[in-house]
């Protein structure tokens, strides 16, 4: 036998307590991580490539309010802007569907590839899209979700506009963080349901970063003292100002997070008391065979770091493999997408298990440190 | 009696406060003890024998007084000096036989030799020694919910010989068991001094036991009668 035999058969002794508390952990840990990575994804979408060059554009007043379209010309003449869109939200629901399973916005065809330079489409995609006046491109996702092929017709519903469109495929690009919006003509939709002049809002796209500062200033500044005022910011700050929204979320997240800990540490705290008071005994015991408190504090740390140790390796291990190998996608219904676990979240999370089983470790330390031989011989089993 | 003295106790007091009250436990106990003694500790309920037994051992401190073991004065050893002296100087036995549940007899018995430099196979090998000595090479492999409450205690006998002291203590070691169980216990003891050379300090109730001692002495509301 050596001390670590010694140190496992103890910890196994009450093999329903040492399920129980490993399970726990896990549990737990596994829900600890599940936080952190919906919360790096609320608080930090995957970027697509192309978002440091594009600029989001719309109503000072809120993103609801539309744009006149007229302001397209002046934004084109600013010098280091290379291309303009509208961007305006349908709303519209898939056929005999109840909600809105994937969004949709009218654009320019001309100005996609350029604007929207990461969502990959063949040529006769691009061709066909500035050709039909009714067709429309679909992301990867979507297309599959219905099984949508180039040339299929499907009917949305809008419930911004009165009535609905009919739309034809034009094509199905992927490439995006998150291939699942469908675009289709801002030209259409004038001709149709939409209201002529009014667009939702513009994206832009800028030559270079370094233009990036500049543009959003002279588009701001374009249309100061108008009747429709904007506010021109970089992609990434458009999304923060999203977040912002989020802002609550953020905190309803972080205290459910701070409430597992917290519980977590009670319960591994109350195993490990529990466990050392059932053998308080024994400890005097050894203790009159001549171990040392020291001696006596590695049993009881090892013991429950290892208990914590090994339910976070289960809880850590169970979530880093549903989120990495499962269809996060499918199972969200599209909440979250890539829901990464990231050496950062696997490394805090473990963090959170060895201090949790130094800290439980405390409690019992303290009470055999206070323990003399002769009191603890008296303790019943 | 023999010239060298393995135990040597002068003027022991202890007091235990309760609120306003002392409570004398000790009260002066002087007492030499010779090697190879088998000394019986005898008296009624709370009359101090444990805590005598307790101070001799380096589990519990007087409130004045010597007690000197091997020319150590036990009552001067800080916390972790105690432990080391203990696990080398002193065999321990209870009423209750006290063994981790979960390990067999020879892991039983193999504890206290975890905090010496012994190698495994060096530990094997006492191990096997001392389990032998009490008559049970063929339980090593046992639980203690195994073995009978007999063989438990010679387990802890074991135990306690392991590291080879001078000196064991025994609280009551037949309180807990019967007559037949008794005196198998009570007769290891006694081989153990007449074999081996140990000292031997037992606490006891029962002049039977105490038959097996080489001296006998009283203890009445914490002295010597
Ligand atoms: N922790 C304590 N606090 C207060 N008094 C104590 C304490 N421990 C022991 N005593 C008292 O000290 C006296 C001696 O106790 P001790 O345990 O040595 O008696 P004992 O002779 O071993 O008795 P028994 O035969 O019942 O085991 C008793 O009066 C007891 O009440
Ligand atoms: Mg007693």
């Amino acid at each position: 036998m050596t001390i670590s035999t010694f140190i496992i058969k103890n910890a196994l002794r009450n093999k329903r307590r040492a399920f129980l508390s490993v399970s726990s952990v896990a549990a737990s840990l596994f829900l600890l991580v599940t936080l952190q990575v919906a919360l790096r994804e609320l608080t930090q979408p995957p970027e697509s490539s192309g978002a440091e060059l594009r600029v989001a554009v719309r109503n000072k007043i809120s993103l609801t309010n539309p744009l006149p379209a007229r302001q397209r010309g002046i934004i084109e003449k600013i010098p280091g802007v290379e291309g303009v869109t509208p961007f305006t939200w349908f709303g519209g629901k898939y056929k005999g569907e109840e909600g809105m399973s994937f969004a949709q916005f009218a654009v320019d065809p001309k100005a996609l590839g350029t604007v929207f330079s990461d969502a990959k489409m063949d040529a006769a995609g691009y061709k066909n899209f500035n050709e039909q006046k009714d067709s429309c491109v679909l992301g990867k996702i979507t297309a599959e979700k219905y099984g949508l092929k180039v040339g299929d017709r499907f009917v949305l519903d809008s419930t911004v506009y009165p009535g609905s469109l009919t739309f034809r495929v034009a094509g199905i690009y992927s490439g995006t963080p998150d291939d699942r919006n469908m675009l289709f003509r801002q030209d259409y939709l004038d001709d149709s349901l939409g209201v002529p002049g009014q667009v939702g809002m513009w994206w832009l796209k800028v030559k270079s970063a370094d233009d990036m500062p500049r543009v959003t200033a002279a588009v701001n500044q374009a249309f100061e003292n108008t009747s429709a005022e904007v506010r021109a910011e970089s992609e990434r700050a458009f999304q923060l100002g999203f977040l912002a929204m989020l802002g609550n979320i953020k905190a309803l997240v972080a205290s459910i997070s701070t409430v597992v800990v917290f519980t977590l540490v009670l319960v591994t705290a109350s195993t490990m008391s529990m466990a050392v008071r059932e053998r308080f005994r024994e400890l005097a015991i050894l203790k009159a065979l001549g171990f040392r408190r020291r001696e006596l504090f590695a049993f009881i740390l090892a013991e429950s770091f290892g208990l914590s140790v090994v339910g976070a390796a289960i809880g850590i291990g169970v979530a880093y493999c549903a989120y990495t190998f499962g269809d996060i996608g499918k199972m969200t219904h599209g909440i979250f997408v890539t829901f990464e676990v990231t050496p950062r979240i696997i490394g805090f999370s473990a963090l959170v298990a060895a201090l949790l089983g130094i800290v439980s470790a405390i409690a019992p330390s303290l009470a055999v440190a206070r323990m003399s031989v002769v009191n603890g011989l008296k303790t019943l089993d | 009696m023999a010239a060298e003295n393995i135990v040597t106790i002068r003027n022991l007091t202890k007091l235990y406060r309760q609120g306003e009250i002392d409570v004398t436990a000790l009260n002066n106990v002087s007492l030499d003890i010779a090697a190879a003694e088998f000394l019986a500790l005898m008296g009624p309920s709370g009359s101090g024998k444990s805590t005598l037994l307790h101070i001799i051992a380096g589990v519990d401190r007087p409130t004045s007084g010597e007690c000197r073991v091997q020319d150590v004065d036990v009552t001067r050893l800080n916390e972790s000096q105690l432990a080391d002296w203990r696990n080398q100087n002193v065999g321990f036995i209870f009423q209750t036989f006290n063994l981790i549940p979960v390990l067999t007899a020879a892991e039983n018995v193999e504890l206290p030799l975890l905090l010496t430099q012994l190698n495994r196979s060096q530990r094997r090998k006492q191990v096997a020694t001392a389990l032998e000595l009490v008559g049970l090479s063929d339980r090593a492999h046992h639980l203690p919910r195994q073995l009978s409450g007999g063989q438990e205690q010679r387990v802890a006998i074991a135990r306690a010989l392991v590291t080879d002291p001078k000196l064991i203590v025994a609280d009551e070691p037949t309180g807990n068991l019967d007559s037949h169980s008794a005196q198998e216990v009570l007769g290891v003891l006694q081989s153990l001094r007449q074999d081996a050379g140990k000292t031997i300090i037992m606490v006891t109730h029962d002049p039977k036991a105490a038959a097996f001692g080489t001296r006998q002495i009283h203890l009445e509301k914490g002295e010597l009668s």
